[in-house]
């Protein structure tokens, strides 16, 4: 039953992560049902995204998605301290890392929450804008035919 | 695009934060790394999607390797969890570029929310 959980929702968090919409984010709350070890989660999520990574990335690169400028600027920092958060995980307590994990999620979540509702709003706004445009403009073309 | 001199040093300062991120929690840099994408390089939402993954690759790499190093893998699971990570992820590959709307993006960020509350008990 384990073997197939863990597939399960290695699969649902693969579709997430393929997409580029953080699939971490969603398979260690899934694998924190199973009876695993924080950082032996973490692990888990690490060590899979590796061959996903790559699976995705020859997608992307068939589809022309991926944009190679100026990317260094982000990779060669997030190296170095990718080592060092490594390093302090290995010391922290299971807990710890569980709790940060935690209200790490629950602020990404109300952060992109927002974002996607402003974005929302925002479209209908154009959306009306438009739409009353298009009603004033048959207004006038009746009127135009009415005189 | 050419950056300029803040914008570099936002992107280095931001993105070391995604690195140590993704090394102390196993995961979510990515998410620090798309916005970082699309607010300060100017991307559009699919490329920045797409390209987040090319940054996260090394840097996962790295953290998994101290991972490995330390002794903080279990195979087993891992093993069962890359199979189906693997299959998802190319079903999400190719939905990414059929994608549209914001629904998934909403859906993605109570999906979170639940996930972060739920860890807490």
């Amino acid at each position: 039953m384990q073997i197939f959980l863990l597939i399960l929702f290695g699969f649902l968090a693969g579709i997430v992560g393929g997409m580029g919409m953080g699939g971490g984010t969603v398979l260690v709350p899934l694998l924190s049902f199973l009876d695993i070890p924080q950082k032996t989660i973490q692990a888990i999520n690490l060590v899979s995204f590796l061959p996903m990574c790559c699976v995705a990335l020859i997608f992307h690169a068939k589809n022309k998605l991926l944009v190679k400028q100026n990317i260094l600027w982000l990779v060669l920092p997030a190296l170095a301290l990718a080592v060092v958060g490594a390093l302090v995980a290995d010391k922290a307590s299971n807990d710890v890392l569980r709790y940060c994990f935690a209200a790490f999620l629950c602020a990404v979540g109300a952060w992109q929450l927002v974002v996607a509702v402003k974005f929302a709003i925002t479209q209908k706004i154009q959306k009306n804008a438009s739409k009353q445009n298009s009603t004033s403009a048959q207004t006038n073309k009746t009127k135009n035919q009415l005189q | 695009m050419n950056l300029s001199a803040k914008n570099k040093w936002l992107l280095v300062a931001l993105s070391a934060v995604a690195g140590f991120v993704n090394g102390f929690l196993g995961g979510g840099g990515g998410v620090i790394v798309v916005a970082l994408l699309l607010a300060v390089v100017k991307l559009h939402q699919k490329y920045a999607q797409a390209t987040a993954l090319l940054v996260i690759l090394p840097l996962t790499a790295v953290s998994a390797a101290v991972y490995i190093f330390k002794g903080n893998v279990d195979w087993m699971p891992t093993l069962w969890a890359t199979l189906g990570v693997i299959a998802g992820g190319a079903a999400g590959a190719l939905l990414l570029n059929k994608l549209k709307g914001n629904v998934a993006k909403i859906i993605f960020a109570l999906v979170l929310i639940a996930g972060g509350i739920k860890m807490f008990f």
